[in-house]
This record gives C-alpha cells, sequence and structure tokens, in this order.
C-alpha cells in the first residue's frame, strides 16, 4: 500500500476527546477484539468529571489503514509507541490510563517507557501471558495449540468479518440508538491484521515488564474470564509492586461492556481514593 | 394445538438449532433440533457456559468478539464456529444472534440461531487454503524478486557489490549517515599483464584474493564493491585522515605476496580518496572524485594514494572530457591528416611527404596532436587513432602514386609504441597496403627511441616482418632517447630523423652542432639516410648542407598542408622524374 499515512498520531489512532474539558485525563485503551466502540457503555461515568481520549489501536477499528506497520505492530512495544505519541501530541499529562485485556500490556509498556505522563493504571482483565508455561509453572489459559486454534478460527470467520460481506443485522427495535453505527465499527476488523494482532497478542510474555512498572496500578479481574484466568491475573497483581486487585462480580472478559456500572464504580473509586 | 403449543413445537423443531443465555452466556434454553444435531441431552447444557461448546479458538473469538459486540450493539451474524459435539467431534455452523434486552422483571437474554454449514463449510476452508497458498506463492514471488535483485546488485565473481549495487548502498548510505563519508577507489597496477600472462583464470583468482584482502582489511561497516575490471571501491564513515590511513592499510593489505597458479605475484594499486564535502555530495560525485584522484595516483607513478583536491578537478574533468570527445571523433570523422613535403637537399625537391594528424574539434578548432596525443596513448585509444592513420595516408599515397597528375611520394607514417606492441600490426599494414594497393616502398614507418626501449625483441621481430614486406622503417626524434649504435644495429632501420630540438640550435650552440653532425654521419656510417626535421631559417639549411645531410623537412619549406594544398603546392611538371628513392628495399 503506498498511501501516506494521516500526519498526525491523533489522526492515525482516530483520537476521540469527550467529557469535561478541564477534567483528570483518563485514556481508555482497547483489548483484542474491537475498537474504541468498545467503551461505549462505559463512557456516561467518566465523562462527567473526566477528560476522556478514545483511540483505535494500529489495524483496529478507524485507525488509519496505511499508518499499520507489520513491523512496527509485530510487538506490544510498537503499540505502545503508538499510545505514547498520542500523548505526546495531545500535551497530556498526569494520566489515567484505564487499559483491558492485551490493551492492559500496551499500556504497561507505555507507562514503563514514559512513567512521567500517566499517574494511574487501571488494568481490566489483563495477562502478562496467554500461553503456559510450565517451566515455571505458569498458567496462562492455553497451550501453543490453542492459539494456532484460534488463528484458524480467524481464518474461518474470514469471509463473515471481510467488508465486502454484506451482514445479516436483526433487528433491535428496542435500541434504535445503537445497531447500526456500532455494528458497523465492529465490522471495521481487518481479517488480515486481526490475525496479525491475535499473534502479537497471544504470542507476547510481558512478564518481565511488570517489575519495571512504578506508576499506581489498579488490577480489576472478573470471574468466569475465558481469555485471563484468575492465575494469569493474579500474575499481573503480583508482578506489579503495591498494585490493588479488585474483583468484579461481572463474568466474562469485557466487564465494561457486561457490567458498566460495576466496572465503573470500581475504577471511580479508587482514582478517588488510591491505594 | 393451541398457539402456544404452535410455538414451542416451532422453537424445538426449528430446521436450525436455537439456544438462548444470559448476557454472560449461560445457557437457558436449547430446542431439540441443536440437542439432536450436537447429541447433547438438554440437562447436560442447560446452566453451563455456551462457551463450553465451543474449541478454544472460537471460545477466545466468542469472548472478544461475539460477547461484546451482542452487549454494545445487540446483534452479531453468520461467524463461522465449530460446535464441540457430545461425541467431542467438531460440527461447523454459522452463528447468529440477537440480545433482548431487559424488561420489567425479565432478564436480557442472548437469542442464538445455529445452522449447520458442513458443505459451505468445506467450500470455506478450500477458500482459505486457496487464500493462504496465494499469499505464500505472493511471498515467494516477492522473496525471489529480491534474490533476483540482489544478484543483480552483486559482482557474480567476487560476490560483492557491483556498479549498481554500490550506487544503491552509497545513496542509502549517505542519506542516513552523518558527514563526513569517504570513499576509496582502488585500482590495481598492471592487472591487464597478469591477465595477458597467466591467463584469464589466474586474473579471476587474483581478483578474488583482493576481494577479500579488501573486505579482510576493512570495518565490518564498510561497503566493498568491484566496480568493474580491476577497479574496487571502499566506501565508509571516514574523514579525510582516516580515509587516507585507510587506504595505506588497504595498500598494505594487497602488497602482501600471493601464489596463482604456482607463481608468486606481487600486487600493487593506485588508491584515489575522496570524502564529503557537504550534504549535498551524491554517491555519483563522490565517486567521480576518487576517480579523478585515482587517475592522478596513476599518472604520478601508481602504487600512490591521491586525495581529491578540489582544486585539481578541472585538469582532470578537462582530461576525462577530453577523452571522451576524442573518442567520437576517432569515430565520427573529426580527425585529419595533414602533410609534410620532406626535401631532398641536394636537389631541392619534394621526395616524399609525412603524414601528420589533426583534429578539427567542433568548438576548439584544429587541434595539434599535442592537444590530445597524450590522452590518447595513456587510453589506448591511440590504437584506433593510429589505424585510422595508417589507412586515411595510405590511401592518400596510392590515389597520388595513381594520379599521373601527381608526383608519387613517400608517405611516412608514424607508429607509436602501443602500436608497435600490437601484435597485429604487421598483419594490419599488410592489409592496409593490399586494400588501397600501394607499393610497400612508398610506406615508411617511423617508430620513437622509446618504442624500440620499451621491448627490444617483439620490437625487432615486428619490424624485421614489416622490411619484409618492403616497407621503409625510421626512427623519429633520434637523439633524444638512449639508444646507442650497437643498439640501433639491431632494427632493420633505414632512416634517423634528427630531433627538431637539436635542429633549431644549429648555428646557434655548437653542442648542437655537433649532436646533428654526429647523427648524420652515425645515419651514413649505418648506411642510412639523415633526415633533419623543423628547419625553419636559411641558416639551419645551409650548416645541414655543410654536414651533407640527405633530407630536410621543416617551415623553411613547407608547413604541413592538407592533400588539396599540397597539390597546388608541388605541382607534377616541376619535379615528374626527379624523384629519387634513396633506400634500397629489402
Amino acid at each position: 500500500m503506498n498511501h501516506l499515512a494521516a500526519d498526525t498520531a491523533a489522526r492515525r489512532a482516530n483520537v476521540t476527546v469527550l467529557g469535561r474539558p478541564g477534567g483528570r485525563t483518563v485514556v481508555l485503551v482497547h483489548g483484542f477484539g474491537s475498537g474504541q466502540e468498545m467503551w461505549h457503555r462505559i463512557l456516561p461515568a467518566f465523562t462527567g468529571e473526566h477528560r476522556v481520549v478514545l483511540f483505535d489501536q494500529a489495524g483496529a477499528g478507524h485507525s488509519d489503514p496505511a499508518a499499520y506497520d507489520r513491523v512496527r505492530h509485530s510487538s506490544l512495544d510498537g503499540y505502545a509507541g503508538d499510545l505514547l505519541d498520542v500523548c505526546a501530541e495531545l500535551d497530556l499529562h498526569d494520566v489515567v490510563l484505564v487499559a483491558h485485556s492485551v490493551g492492559a500490556m500496551v499500556a504497561v509498556r507505555a507507562a514503563v517507557a514514559a512513567p512521567q505522563r500517566f499517574s494511574q493504571l487501571v488494568l481490566l482483565a489483563p495477562s502478562a501471558r496467554y500461553v503456559d508455561d510450565p517451566a515455571t509453572g505458569y498458567e496462562g489459559g492455553f497451550s501453543r495449540e490453542d492459539v494456532e486454534e484460534l488463528l484458524d478460527s480467524l481464518d474461518h470467520n474470514y469471509f463473515a468479518w471481510s467488508a465486502a460481506v454484506a451482514p445479516m443485522i436483526m433487528g433491535t427495535p428496542d435500541r434504535p440508538e445503537l445497531g447500526e453505527e456500532l455494528t458497523h465499527a465492529f465490522r471495521q476488523t481487518n481479517p488480515e491484521t486481526a490475525r496479525d494482532f491475535a499473534r502479537v497478542t497471544f504470542l507476547s510474555d510481558s512478564r518481565d515488564v511488570l517489575a519495571r512498572v512504578t506508576t499506581p496500578t489498579l488490577v480489576v479481574q472478573c470471574r468466569a474470564d475465558a481469555l485471563a484466568p484468575a492465575t494469569a491475573v493474579r500474575r499481573v497483581h503480583e508482578g506489579i509492586a503495591g498494585s490493588v486487585l479488585v474483583q468484579l462480580a461481572a463474568i466474562g472478559h469485557c466487564p465494561h461492556v457486561s457490567a458498566p456500572e460495576e466496572t465503573a464504580a470500581a475504577v471511580l473509586t479508587h482514582l478517588r481514593n488510591p491505594g | 394445538m393451541s398457539t402456544a403449543d404452535g410455538a414451542e413445537a416451532l422453537f424445538q423443531q426449528a430446521p436450525c438449532g436455537y439456544l438462548t443465555t444470559t448476557d454472560d452466556g449461560t445457557i437457558t434454553r436449547a430446542n431439540d433440533t441443536f440437542l439432536d444435531w450436537a447429541g447433547y441431552r438438554r440437562g447436560d447444557l442447560l446452566g453451563t457456559s455456551v462457551l463450553r461448546l465451543l474449541p478454544v479458538g472460537d471460545r477466545i473469538l466468542f469472548s472478544t468478539h461475539c460477547l461484546p459486540q451482542l452487549l454494545t450493539a445487540g446483534a452479531v451474524s453468520e461467524v463461522v464456529v465449530d460446535v464441540v459435539a457430545a461425541d467431542r467431534s467438531r460440527r461447523a455452523c454459522l452463528l447468529t444472534a440477537t440480545r433482548s434486552p431487559a424488561a420489567g422483571d425479565r432478564a436480557a437474554e442472548l437469542r442464538i440461531i445455529v445452522f449447520s454449514i458442513p458443505e459451505r463449510r468445506a467450500y470455506e476452508q478450500e477458500l482459505v487454503a486457496t487464500l493462504h497458498r496465494a499469499e505464500a506463492s505472493e511471498a515467494a514471488r516477492v522473496r525471489a524478486e529480491e534474490d533476483l535483485r540482489r544478484q543483480a546488485l552483486r559482482d557474480a565473481l567476487t560476490g560483492l557489490p557491483n556498479r549498481a549495487g554500490l550506487d544503491a548502498e552509497l545513496t542509502h548510505r549517505l542519506a542516513g549517515a552523518p558527514a563526513p563519508f569517504g570513499l576509496l577507489f582502488v585500482d590495481l597496477d598492471h592487472f591487464a599483464a597478469v591477465n595477458a600472462s597467466l591467463g584469464t583464470a589466474a586474473g579471476d583468482e587474483l581478483l578474488g584474493v583482493v576481494a577479500g584482502r579488501l573486505r579482510a582489511s576493512v570495518r565490518e561497516s564498510a561497503t566493498v564493491a568491484r566496480l568493474s575490471g580491476d577497479e574496487f571501491v571502499v566506501a565508509d564513515q571516514l574523514d579525510a585522515a582516516a580515509a587516507v590511513a585507510l587506504a595505506q592499510r588497504v595498500q598494505a593489505a594487497l602488497g602482501v605476496p600471493l601464489v596463482v597458479q604456482g607463481l608468486e605475484i606481487v600486487v600493487s594499486a593506485s588508491v584515489g580518496v575522496a570524502v564529503t564535502a557537504s550534504p549535498e555530495d551524491t554517491a555519483e560525485r563522490l565517486l567521480h572524485h576518487a576517480a579523478v584522484a585515482v587517475h592522478r595516483a596513476k599518472a604520478a607513478g601508481r602504487r600512490r594514494v591521491e586525495v581529491h583536491d578540489p582544486a585539481c578537478t578541472d585538469v582532470a574533468v578537462d582530461r576525462l572530457r577530453l577523452l571522451g570527445e576524442l573518442r567520437r571523433a576517432v569515430a565520427g570523422g573529426e580527425l585529419r591528416l595533414h602533410y609534410q613535403p620532406r626535401i631532398g637537399l641536394a636537389a631541392g625537391t619534394m621526395t616524399g611527404v609525412e603524414a601528420l594528424v589533426r583534429w578539427q574539434h567542433p568548438e576548439r578548432g584544429l587541434l595539434p596532436p599535442a592537444a590530445f596525443i597524450d590522452v590518447a596513448e595513456e587510453s589506448g585509444l591511440v590504437r584506433e587513432l593510429g589505424a585510422w592513420v595508417l589507412d586515411t595516408a595510405v590511401a592518400q599515397a596510392a590515389r597520388w602514386a595513381d594520379d599521373p597528375a601527381h608526383r608519387t611520394v613517400e608517405m611516412a607514417v608514424n607508429v607509436s609504441t602501443r602500436q608497435l606492441a600490437d601484435p597485429g600490426l604487421v598483419a594490419a599494414v599488410t592489409a592496409v597496403l593490399a586494400r588501397h594497393g600501394l607499393d610497400p616502398r612508398l610506406l615508411v614507418l617511423e617508430v620513437t627511441e622509446t618504442a624500440l626501449v620499451t621491448d627490444p625483441e617483439t620490437a625487432a621481430a615486428t619490424l624485421h616482418a614489416l622490411k619484409a614486406l618492403g616497407v621503409g622503417i625510421a626512427v623519429d626524434d633520434f637523439g633524444t632517447g638512449y639508444a646507442s649504435l650497437t643498439y640501433l644495429q639491431r632494427f632493420p632501420v633505414d632512416e634517423l630523423k634528427i630531433d627538431r630540438s637539436f635542429v633549431m640550435g644549429l648555428g646557434v650552440n655548437d653542442g648542437d652542432d655537433a649532436i646533428v653532425a654526429t647523427c648524420v654521419q652515425l645515419a651514413h656510417a649505418m648506411g642510412i639516410r639523415a633526415v633533419a626535421e623543423g628547419v625553419e631559417t636559411e641558416g639551419q639549411r645551409l650548416a645541414l648542407v655543410g654536414m651533407d645531410c640527405d633530407f630536410v623537412q621543416g617551415y623553411l619549406f613547407a608547413r604541413p598542408l592538407t592533400a588539396g594544398a599540397l597539390e597546388d603546392w608541388a605541382p607534377v611538371d616541376r619535379t615528374r622524374d626527379e624523384r629519387a628513392p634513396v633506400r634500397t628495399a629489402g
């Protein structure tokens, strides 16, 4: 592709700024599987008091496809670099990073690289390594074969996810305000970059990075999380000295989607009374 | 059947599987179609997570994609998943779902439809496999093209980058590197001699060794390339001092004796050094500067390091430009021959002419040989130039000999050192004489003393062969070299041409008088003719008459003239029968 990438980091990452202009800055970092629309349900809890910055990770959502670089984005540090670029360009300081899933490890790497910029880290359903590591007794929840199977599944959905295949949207008459737009956002997933991102996500190992985090951190755990099992989340908590672990009642991997009120409350409580 | 019963029957026996779950995926209902298809009993599924029905890959996708989308947008459609059946086999299906939000005391519900799609899945797998094959073959094509490109940029003999590879690498490095950047142009001295005497296989072996030594004597970061033949380039981030030091290291490394095909050879190299002076310096300019410097190193006696000096550029550039122009001039018919009459001193009549080359330069006008003969000699272009002169002069001599309206004259043609060393000279002269039908006795080839000294054996053999053809041999510029009488006797010489520098001193400098007199005596002692060049005054002529010199040539009689002007100058009737070929054939 020879298209020139957008000239600002904010445009490349499709940055959206919402909320109270003078408020404390909260940057929401989405994970594997979608884009910034993932935060939709939790936004109202933050926008009244905070300035909220949303963006799409490279290759996801409405990020600039020309800015996707298979080499740069073959490691989580590439994504962390994108995040830092956005923060530097918008001149953000005293930032609260709220990050989900693999986005949590992107946030951790950004916070280690530029600790002066961030005042709080909130990690939702994080995992520093998805693949088990029998040598150290670590349980990430997946075997190497599982990851291969995931990549396989991504392939099988290649056609379902390509923009060329028109989705059959069943009516959601009771939620007219969502529907179209959000479904469209979910459909933006590019099969190729989804595959790349899956590989980066599930084959990376950020356990060594945890010990270098100096930013105050809240770790949020869900029940029955298919992606970040309790052992993996606990490892993140134990790896980051002084971090606080909060267990939600919410089930599954996406508490900000399935239980936005509970998730927001846990995060806001922590921000008001850190430690 | 009541409506409720009908609806229930439709739910249970629908042509597709139905599942309902809570927001977190806990199964609340499953229809008969689904249970039959997957082999489960209802009790196995109710209260468990729908994720447990999916293999791990699909479970991740469902967690990360489908559930969030259902909760946020309210629907997902046509997601391809496998369902793990009760017998652990996998059943391909298409999953579409909507979310019914909580209303009143009714909790939110996910309604999932599952279509069995074994055939479609098979097609999809085929398509995906094809897609991957296409990607793989595209990747292979890209790799192959890169390989090809890499090869096109490499010299096959040494494995070093070639000219194109060097250009690419330098352009890249200059763009990224902070100044200064230095470039060494390494030119092996006398490499042609190795090729000529030991064969090209030995030459190739030598080049391989040189390439290895260059690589070994520079830093890992340095670019080492082979431009062509015996020309190599070393480039790296270097200031002038470091570049010269490296040049000396390279010379030392190359100077270590090596054995090629059983023979010990000592290689020497001339090195031209150039360093970037400004950010505007391109790879091409840097290379050019280094080439100019190496040219100077060669000219100054080889085995030297010369650093590019911006002040010297013009001279060297002029030289290179001149060479290019001369090349075009030879091919493009810009050369001319002028003929200077040679006069029999006793009779005062023309007996022959010396053919002298001129260059009708399109901008600079008519140039004498002094303006371009050095460049021609250095470049080897002198061979082509010499061949043209010989052919043109012989053709002219033949025309005059055949033309009753013009007197028949001897044609003297200069033969350069390189021409004399050319094994093809005798055959070329034979062919030219035959082509134009000239009596060999009317051709005199003039060679310099220096040419005789350079390779006496070959010169003697060649001259004897030419002599056998009937061609006359003159030694030109006599007195300026070191040829002794005994030395000269080895060659079948017919004529000594006394150098103009002595002739000019006649009557002015006693020493010159003695030299010219000695030369004339020497010639007569050998039984050959003496010719004085550069006669410009009546006094000189009289002195030469007194010394019994045989022939004279000079402005006193005539400048070099065009063929037409010469015909006007020497009308036939004046001297028709006075031509006296003094020398004897054979």
